[in-house]
């Protein structure tokens, strides 16, 4: 498995480095560095943005500080760079958890305007501390201790070194917890707070991350060009080459930033030698161009285009043989959790809670008690207050008065991911799978919460999986599958954080008859292995066939509560749903 | 006067309608009726061309309506009173019902529909300065209405006007809305879940189950068949 | 001493009024494209340089220096650029943004403003460095006796605290409120105003109603464009510029505009106007190459503790 992407990487920097090696002209051996570094930085900003989504504009901040700090460390203090480096990527990933905990408090647009800001700011600084161009002093004795080669090849293989290095760095995060967790947040950061995942930390150990990589790529640039001004580390075309490389070759893989500057960087170096004199700033137009061609057309990159395409032509016929779905049928599937059909224990409790927006009461002195193992459904007419008081149960909105009380405890300020911990699963009405992960990928997500490592996530994802009846399309793409099964695939996410108590948010939204009903049968297996399940739904239909309880709302109050054949005879319900007018015809 | 058949639609690859007919004739009341989810605003969605059909043919007043852009087919007399209101809450009362009279005929006849819109729902006028994002539910759904009137239009379609309302407020609405239909004999179609306001007052009614039409028929025969109660509650 | 402090201190202040209101209109541009759209613009500046050059070509080179004169010229090139750039935003628009927003990505949510971000990104390095290979990097400015004549307020004090006004700034801030007013009429009172609000408040709705949003958008985009295009003209005679100006302009334009709460209009103009005046007292105490730095500090602190802005209302759509 490792061996497989390992290989051809090892393979193309060998490649790379015996290519380098007959270079001989000095331009050319710049540029096949400037292209490990621009890949490098690709990569790093790929790390943080490309895996959480949350676009950086910022990322010349961490560059242009490794930069100066080992620039300014050799001039001043006459430190090796071999120690600056290091040194740099520290600074680098400080700098990254500072505007990491500053700004991620700020939603989309502030977010991109601040750390488009940050360097710019920075920049001015460094132009005020009078440190316009910063040149390296050379060193004639003991150029190596130095990093000063007079041979261009020397920063090649150390480039080739970083990068490799790099790449397999960001493919352990990638395949772990931490790569998990960051595609959780770019898909739906609410669902994966409900997942269990603490997604303000995993967002700044990226960030982190990210700045510590791109400081050390800054001060490596420094020690390849000898000079540095601030223009060409904070400027905003720095920021914006990290982005476009990454952008261009493709984003959330690591193949992405290298096949971007492979193909960006020598093209604009190549136009800036050729045509630079007569058309200074040929360079930023590439990129200003690349950046723009890509949004319009391929907005993931290059590399996602040619594999989807790919996919498309060797997997339609892997797909049309459709495998039929087996239903389990109750206990079959799972290692049955012995159930005793536990009498009477409450184990979410709900009393008098309210919830006001402006003058609308959207829940208003609910209570109701949900038993171990049992079903309740929570149905009412449109506007009637479900999805709020569903949002109050699962913590995502604080109520006005009133509690929710899970096994005794109230849960009041909880958030998400530690009700999650606490043993509160749950499914959202609109699905966010990740297209391009497999099943088994996109279920290992909701495994994290309770298990110590990789593999054992993955097992509690391959049982989750299981008892969903997913076990025939666990390999498939996301991407492929029908909303049945996308529902029961986020059934079984929330499954394999093995929850006591599933909250599930119109698992049975736009499913035909004969589709609601193995649902329903899935459901019903589990609450015979002591799932409690709280379901919400709009249509009554059948829920009837579903749920051992209703509690109806209407106009944000509990209506009735009662079991679906009484239900479905009181008139009270039936106002509600089919008009005052009805009853008193009926 | 609308004339739709066999519309499929729905969003990215879930289909909501499934090979769905319905006519309005001009002067008539057409109520739809479903459970919610069975589809009823995404009828509306596609008549008014935000979404697309996937299947299927609608025509107003003889010609092709899905040729025309969505911002065109107010102008031909269609106007939709979506579900939720969708008042717009920065621009005063007024300004809202200015800019319900952006077609022509709208402008034509802005001095005689203000009165109109004016008499049926008092409290607009009482609030005519007042930000619409300012406004009750109730008042939101009469300003809703009355955007939709001030455009003059041929066909007014109202989506769940009912919705999250008092029951007062409700009746109140629909209540108004009969008197329209008294005074100028507007085309309407109607959808609602609640069956028996929207049959009431309807020529024609359909009943919308999971994307399907299960059954047409006037206020009594669709009244007193079971099959509404079943596709409501399940049993 | 004292009076010195105190001319020096009403001089600022002066200065900063001034270039304020000029700031205002440019803030203004910004706020109606965000404010209809929802669309930042990271190009504004660079169409603003745009503007600038247009306007300065329009002035040396299309007649505008020999029929009008240095005195009137300089305006009269800086409203002539304004049409000039709306047609500018408007193909900008039509080609580019509109596919990446409007109605057809507001399903989209966050993936959707960050496609529209790295966009006008892509769009503001090729007007920088396309206009670096056009105009070279030399600077260059509008020339006009008014920018270095001034009038004279006071002596206030006695025979001390004398304020020189600036008639080219001078001129600039009124005709920069003059054109705000008009635009603050065209969008509260017309019926295409009424339209942009419209499509601002509900796409869908406005759709309804039969307002053609992708139209509205067009014409809010070019509008945009072509009011901080004007406000570029009209600082050209004051500010020399070069292919890179719009980098210093933008966080200013964005200072402002998150300053007067996203979207807000006449917000816009009073967050233009206060960092006109941060950027001028400031002069007092900081050394001038630390001048953007505080308004990026400013700006960053106003988006860290109060990102609704400190005028008009919280305006974002939930």
């Amino acid at each position: 498995m490792r061996l497989r992407t390992t290989l051809p990487l090892l393979v193309l920097a060998v490649a790379y480095a015996v290519i380098s090696f007959f270079v001989t002209n000095s331009y050319y051996q710049l540029m096949m560095t400037l292209v490990l570094v621009w890949a490098s930085f690709g990569l790093a900003w790929n790390l943080f943005s490309g895996y959480t989504g949350l676009i950086s504009f910022g990322h010349a901040v961490f560059f242009g500080l490794g930069a100066y700090f080992t620039a300014l460390g050799q001039i001043y203090f006459d430190f090796t760079p071999w120690l600056l480096i290091p040194v740099a990527a520290l600074v680098g990933g400080a700098a990254g958890l500072l505007i990491g905990a500053l700004t991620f408090r700020l939603r989309s647009h502030y977010f991109a305007l601040a750390m488009l800001a940050y360097p710019l700011a920075i920049l001015n600084v460094f132009m005020w501390l009078g440190y316009q161009e910063l040149t390296i002093p050379m060193k004639h004795k003991g150029a190596v201790l130095y990093m000063q080669f007079t041979d261009g090849r020397m920063y090649t293989l150390i480039a080739i070194v970083m990068t490799v290095a790099i790449v397999i760095l960001s493919q352990a995060v990638e395949r772990s917890r931490f790569g998990m967790a960051l595609i959780a947040i770019k898909q739906n950061e609410a669902a994966a707070e409900a997942a269990g995942i603490n997604t303000l930390v995993w967002k700044l150990r990226a960030i982190t991350l990210s700045g510590a990589i791109t400081g050390a790529i800054g001060a490596f640039y420094v020690m390849v060009l000898l000079v540095v001004t601030p223009e060409s580390v904070f400027g905003m075309l720095v920021s914006a080459q990290a982005l476009t490389v990454t952008m261009f070759g493709g984003v959330g893989t690591v193949w992405g930033p290298l096949i971007g500057a492979a193909i960006l960087i020598p093209t604009s170096q190549i136009l800036q030698a050729k045509l630079g004199a007569q058309f200074p700033g040929i360079e930023g137009v590439i990129y200003g161009l690349a950046i723009i061609v890509v949004i319009l057309s391929a907005p993931e990159g290059i590399f996602w285009r040619v594999r989807d395409k790919l996919r498309k032509r060797s997997g339609t016929t892997a797909v049309a043989e459709a495998v039929a779905i087996d239903v389990p049928t109750a206990g079959d599937a799972a290692p049955a959790a012995s159930v005793s059909q536990s009498g009477g224990q409450i184990i979410l409790s709900v009393r008098n809670l309210s919830k006001s927006f402006g003058g609308l009461k959207a829940v208003q002195n609910v209570s109701f008690d949900v038993q171990r193992g049992s079903i309740l459904g929570i149905i009412g007419p449109n506007g009637a207050g479900k999805t709020t008081l569903f949002n109050l149960l699962n913590g995502f909105q604080h109520p006005d008065a009133g509690e929710v009380m899970l096994d005794g405890h109230s849960v009041f300020g909880v958030t998400p991911h530690r009700l999650c911990e606490a043993g509160v699963g749950r499914t959202f009405q609109v699905m966010r799978p990740f297209p391009r992960l497999t099943v088994a990928e996109n279920v290992v997500i909701g495994a994290y919460v309770r298990a110590a490592n990789d593999a054992e996530a993955r097992e509690h994802a391959a049982n989750a999986i299981a008892r969903a009846g997913l076990t025939n399309v666990a390999h498939r793409v996301a991407s492929e599958l029908t909303t049945k099964e996308l529902r029961l695939m986020e059934l079984a996410r929330a499954l394999a954080g093995a929850p006591r108590l599933l909250l599930l948010d119109e698992t049975l939204a736009g499913l035909g008859a004969n589709e609601a009903a193995e649902v329903v049968t899935v459901l019903r297996a589990l609450a015979k292995q002591g799932i409690t399940i709280v379901i919400i739904e709009h249509t009554m239909h059948t829920m009837v066939r579903l749920v051992d309880r209703f509690v109806v709302l209407d106009h944000g109050a509990v209506l009735v509560e009662d079991t679906p054949q009484a239900i479905t005879r009181d008139s009270r319900v039936i106002e509600a749903y089919l008009g005052t007018k009805w009853s008193a015809h009926a | 006067m609308l004339e739709i058949a066999g519309i499929s639609a729905g969003y990215s690859s879930v289909p909501v309608l499934r090979d769905v007919s319905i006519s309005v004739d001009e002067g008539q009341f057409v109520s739809v009726v479903g459970p919610n989810g069975a589809g009823k605003s995404t009828l509306f969605k596609t008549i008014s061309g935000i979404l697309k059909p996937t299947a299927g043919t609608i025509r107003f007043e003889g010609n092709d309506l899905l040729g025309v852009p969505p911002s065109r087919r107010a102008h031909l007399g269609i106007a939709h009173v979506p579900e939720g209101r969708h008042v717009f809450p920065s621009l005063t009362v007024m300004e809202n019902l200015e800019l319900g009279a952006y077609t022509e005929a709208g402008r034509q006849n802005w001095a005689t529909n203000i009165e109109r819109i004016l008499t049926l729902f008092p409290v607009l006028s009482e609030r005519r300065r007042q930000f619409a994002g300012t406004l009750s539910g109730g008042e939101q759904q009469m300003l809703a209405i009355g955007r939709g009137l001030a455009s003059s239009p041929k066909l007014l379609m109202l989506d769940e006007p009912s919705m999250g309302l008092a029951p007062a407020i409700a009746d109140f609405i629909f209540d108004q809305l009969t008197e329209i239909r008294r005074q100028t004999r507007l085309t309407i179609l109607l959808v609602e879940q609640r069956v028996a306001e929207a049959l009431q007052t309807a020529d024609h009614g359909y009943v919308l189950e999971a994307g399907r039409v299960v059954l047409e028929g006037d206020n009594n025969a669709l009244r007193s068949d079971d099959r509404i109660r079943a596709a409501y509650l399940g049993m | 001493m004292t009076p010195i402090l105190v001319e020096n201190f009403l001089q600022s202040l002066m200065a900063g009024l001034l270039v304020g209101a000029i700031y205002g209109l440019m803030c203004v541009g910004l706020a109606l494209i965000f404010g209809v759209m929802r669309v930042i613009n990271f190009a504004q500046g660079d169409f603003m340089m745009l503007g600038m050059y247009v306007a300065y070509f329009l002035f040396v080179a299309f007649g505008v220096q020999p029929t009008f004169g240095n005195i009137v010229g300089p305006y009269v090139a800086a409203f002539l650029a304004a049409p000039v750039m709306f047609g500018v935003g408007y193909l900008a628009h039509q080609f580019l943004i509109s596919r990446v927003s409007g109605t057809r990505t507001a399903q989209l949510e966050g993936e959707g403003h960050y496609a529209q971000l790295i966009l006008t990104l892509g769009i503001a390095l090729v007007l920088q460095n396309a206009g670096q290979m056009i105009f070279g990097s030399m600077v260059v400015s509008v020339r006009t006796p008014l920018s270095s004549s001034a009038w004279i307020i006071g002596p206030l004090w006695g025979d001390f605290v004398e304020i020189f006004v600036n008639k080219a700034r001078a001129i600039a801030a009124v005709v920069s409120l003059l054109v705000i007013a008009g635009l603050v009429l065209l969008i509260g009172s017309t019926r295409l105003g009424k339209a942009l609000r419209a499509s601002a408040d509900d796409p869908t709705a406005a759709t309804y109603i039969g307002v053609d949003v992708n139209f509205a958008h067009s014409i809010a985009f070019a509008l945009g464009t072509s009011i901080t295009a004007l406000a570029g003209g009209l600082l050209a005679p004051n500010y020399p510029f070069h292919p890179f100006v719009g980098l210093e302009y933008v966080i200013i334009m964005y200072a402002g505009v998150v300053l007067g709460g996203l979207g807000s209009i006449i917000g816009a103009f009073w967050g233009g106007m206060t960092i006109g005046i941060v950027q001028q007292m400031s002069a007092l105490v900081l050394p001038t190459q630390l001048q953007n730095s505080a308004i990026f500090v400013f700006f960053l602190l106003i988006v860290l503790l109060r990102p609704q802005g400190l005028f008009g209302r919280v305006t974002e759509r939930t």
